[in-house]
């Protein structure tokens, strides 16, 4: 059975649309990235213990034949434990670089250009706005053209909250009396879920948004609409 | 449900009506066994005595019995979480709420933590030759710590009053601007009480371990469950007191109007800094103890020596060195900034190589060896694949921008029960197979045993594996519901199953306890053939079994001198060691805490008063009384005959 699992999990990642590792965005991409690089050096890892556990349980394991045997004493194994010393080392420094590399790209929310999109983002307790540049303001859906970038100013007026959508991008928190960036390029277009992640009372389960990418004309004329 | 007293209506959730019903069947029924089987004494023996074997067994005892509550409370929310828009009972919302944070809290401060502290308690004095705890007294002001504090948080449920922030307590939410009434002080006061005791046991092991130990048992000499207690009663010794300091804060926050941790001139984030200080170092605090008690079985139940022991001591240490250094891996997604988030992930995925190390050279303990399998052994078998896949989804999570996408969903939850499940429940259990003669003088039934184990690991993975994938598809914690179209209502479905055959697999072990106690077979001295001092003396053992100190000269030196058949060298001269004594006064400090913190609670400043004055006079008393007295009149008498 713990052989198949990682057969399973496998599976399991390509038979379903699994949100995160579907993303419609660079950054998003990025993540998933990452998040399947260290399930495949983690899988290694695991597979190496299962193949040693089994060999082991099912070699040395109590029968008829050893059952008064005396094992003879065994101090350790200097090479042995150079080797499962250096080898994690190596595993985790293939992680590590991409991990560093996208950390900071991820951080780095300067607008690019003149053109950048500008959103405020205000969560409160149990409500997001979206508030545009030009004075419109939605709550329930965060509209967004496609193939341009946006950087959205995160904010809270009370608790913590978490500005989530997974499809898109991987969360950050909105913190009362400070102001979190993200910044993302939608590149398809789409209705995709929005929730708030970081438990912030009575009606944390219900604070969901719709985040709508359409194409630029349409987001144009969206815009522009009087509400 | 409605009531109307004295003329007001006064509204009670059936959830806490069903709650003081079940404590009207039990109390009963309870009262009933122990006048039927005149337990009288051995209660007023256990609650009152110093002896380290009899408080261990309390703590542990205590411990399960929190873990049932802290389990209720699980199958309630995967029952609300059976099916999409589920509204299973009242556990929707704010109940919902009360739900989560009262598992998470009481699972780690009142389970986890102390069962192990209870599993130090019962087996370290005993595996390293030492006939009692440097400080009996202390030893059990620290149980009653504990109890009093798990006992003020396990009755705000008694009240209505459940603390409902989560069990991280994330601040400004956990301030009495957004949660106002007593609830989140039950929090608060329950931690801070039983912290202290933590503290207490922690400050006793190191003593006893740097003090007590057999003459020529170096600390290289030294098993290594002792050793992981000695290096996470120092995690404890540096975390605990963090933990002390932001509840007092946070009670100044809740109580006194200050704003440490919102306003012009506190900030949110501090709570996150100073909790994460202490709570990543608890993560190995409830873990090291684990890996010791792992080690120790595995090498017992395999017949041979650890190992690489020398390398098993290092990377002990070197967790618990790194544990300190990694806390900001719980904030990637506050916005510190790159430079700090890298440091952390990479602080995090080293962590990965000290766990490594140990889990091969528990592997190649069991190469060559003879794996003899009864059930604290499956335990421990159980607890290496579980372990490392625990193990491999925290590195995942240490990558921080991945991270963005992990953190506060579905998949951290799978990743934390499979590391505390994995490592502390796991080997709370192999521990309490293992040393069950020692506690009780009987043994657990074996093939009870089996089945406890294989229903509980089956069980735990089809409730946590799934799990991950829903936090992948986007599913965040601390919700009560999901739709249809969230597609992660097969995940869920199964996740309740597993937790339903769980709950099953307890019921095995229950059992498997009455029956043990109503026709259990005696278990004999050495009933698994030990390699550690601990079965060199009867189970169970007397009072100071080590009245003469046996002599050490290497590694699992019982085991040897029985492979010789050359018994145990002793000291000429015995060791001055402690006297377990009886002490009310310890009850007594734990009942005017208890005062006290309810008078803090729900702001009753005379009962604040009160129980002030009645925990204070406890110092009085002390520092005039000295339970040893008695003994040492009856050792000068002696000298003089
Ligand atoms: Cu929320
Ligand atoms: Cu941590």
């Amino acid at each position: 059975m713990k052989k198949l699992l990682p057969v399973l999990i496998m599976l399991f990642l390509t038979g379903c649309n699994v949100r995160t590792l579907n993303p419609v965005s660079e950054t998003g991409a990025d993540q998933a990235f990452l998040i399947k690089l260290s399930f495949g050096i983690m899988m290694f890892v695991v597979a190496v213990v299962c193949v040693l556990f089994i060999i082991f349980t099912v070699k040395y394991h109590e029968n008829d034949l050893n059952r008064k045997d005396i094992p003879k004493h065994e101090e350790g194994s200097r090479v042995l434990e150079i080797l499962w010393t250096t080898i994690p080392f190596v595993l985790l420094a293939i992680l590590a670089v991409p991990t560093v590399m996208y950390t900071f790209q991820a951080s780095n929310t300067e607008a690019g250009s003149e053109d950048t999109l500008h959103v405020d983002v205000i969560a409160e307790q149990w409500n997001w706005t979206f508030a545009y540049e030009n004075g419109k303001e939605t709550h329930k859906e965060l509209v967004l053209p496609v193939d341009r970038e946006v950087v959205l100013h995160l904010k809270s007026t009370d608790v913590i909250h978490s500005f989530w959508v997974p499809r898109l991008i991987g969360k950050r928190d909105t913190i009362p009396g400070e102001e979190n960036e993200l910044k993302v390029t939608p590149d398809q277009t789409g209705t995709y879920q929005g929730k708030c992640a970081e438990f912030c009372g009575l009606g944390h389960t219900d604070m969901r948004f719709d985040t709508e990418v359409i194409p630029a004309e349409e987001f144009e004329e969206w815009l522009s609409e009087e509400k | 449900m409605e009531f109307s007293f004295n003329g007001k209506s006064v509204f009670v959730p059936t959830d806490v009506i069903a709650g003081w019903l079940s404590v009207l069947i039990i109390t009963p029924i309870v009262l009933y066994i122990i006048i039927k089987n005149r337990y009288w004494s051995t209660i007023l023996d256990y609650t009152t005595t110093t002896n380290h074997r009899k408080i261990g067994t309390l703590y542990i005892l205590f411990s399960m019995l929190f873990f049932l509550r802290a389990g209720v409370d699980a199958l309630f929310m995967r029952t609300q979480l059976l099916t999409p828009e589920n509204e299973f009972w009242v556990f929707q919302g704010e109940k919902y709420n009360e739900l989560f944070t009262t598992h998470g809290t009481m699972m780690i401060f009142f389970v986890a933590t102390p069962i192990l502290i209870g599993l130090m308690n019962v087996a370290v004095p005993l595996q390293i030759g030492a006939n009692d705890l440097a400080f009996p007294y202390l030893n059990l002001v620290g149980f009653y710590l504990f109890l009093t504090g798990g006992t003020i948080f396990f009755l705000a449920f008694f009240f209505n009053a459940a603390p409902n922030m989560g069990w991280t307590a994330y601040a400004p939410l956990s301030t009495d601007s957004y949660t106002p009434g007593p609830n989140n002080n039950f929090y608060i006061f329950g931690l801070q009480v039983s912290g202290l005791g933590t503290i207490f046991a922690a400050i006793n092991m190191m003593a006893t371990i740097i003090r007590l130990r057999a003459p020529g048992l170096t600390l290289s000499r030294m098993p290594l469950f002792p050793w992981a207690t000695l290096i996470t009663s120092f995690l404890i010794l540096i975390a605990f007191p963090v933990l002390a300091i932001a509840l007092l804060l946070l009670q100044f926050d809740r109580l006194y109007d200050a704003t440490f941790f919102l306003g012009e001139l506190g900030h949110p984030v501090y709570w996150q800094h100073l909790f994460w200080i202490f709570g990543h170092p608890e993560v190995y605090i409830i873990a090291l103890p684990a890996f010791g008690i792992f080690s120790d079985i595995i090498s017992n139940f395999s017949r041979k020596n650890v190992f690489g022991y020398t390398s098993m001591v290092i990377s002990l240490t070197l967790i618990g060195l790194l544990a300190l250094m990694v806390w900001v891996h719980h904030m990637f997604t506050v916005g510190l900034g790159a430079f700090s988030n890298t440091f952390f992930a990479i602080t995090s995925m080293l962590i990965a190589v000290p766990t490594g190390i140990k889990v091969f050279n528990w592997l190649f303990t069991m190469r060559r060896g003879v794996i003899s399998m009864k059930a604290p052994m499956m335990f421990a078998l159980g607890f290496i694949p579980t372990f490392v896949m625990g193990g491999v989804t925290g590195v995942m999570l240490s990558s921080a921008a991945a991270d963005m996408q992990f953190h506060d969903s579905y998949f951290v939850v799978a990743h934390l029960h499979y590391v505390i499940i994995g490592s502390t429940i796991l080997a709370a259990f192999a521990a309490i197979y293992y040393w069950y003669p020692i506690m009780t003088g009987k043994i657990l039934d074996d093939t009870l045993g089996k089945w406890h184990f294989w229903l509980f690991l089956i069980g735990f993975h089809l409730t946590f594996f799934l799990q991950h994938l829903a936090g992948l598809d986007g599913m965040p914690r601390r919700v009560y519901e999901y739709t249809q179209e969230d597609g992660v209502w097969s995940y869920n479905f199964i996740s309740s199953i597993g937790a339903y055959l769980m709950a099953v697999s307890m019921l095995f072990f229950l059992w498997n306890i009455i029956k043990t106690h109503r026709s259990g077979a005696k278990a004999g001295d050495d009933p698994w053939d030990g390699r550690t001092l601990e079965w060199s003396v009867p189970s169970p053992p007397p009072e100071h079994p080590f009245e003469r100190m046996p002599v050490i000269d290497r590694r699992d030196m019982f085991w040897w001198s029985k492979i010789n058949n050359k018994p145990l060298p002793v000291a000429k001269n015995p060791r001055p060691s402690p006297i377990a004594r009886r002490t009310f006064q310890p009850m007594f400090l734990a009942g005017s805490l208890f005062i006290l913190s309810f008078g803090f609670i729900y702001g009753w400043v005379w009962v604040q008063i009160l129980g002030g004055i009645l925990s204070l006079s406890t110092f009085v008393i002390r520092a005039f009384s000295d339970e040893r007295t008695e003994a040492y009149k009856r050792e000068e008498e002696e000298n003089e005959q």
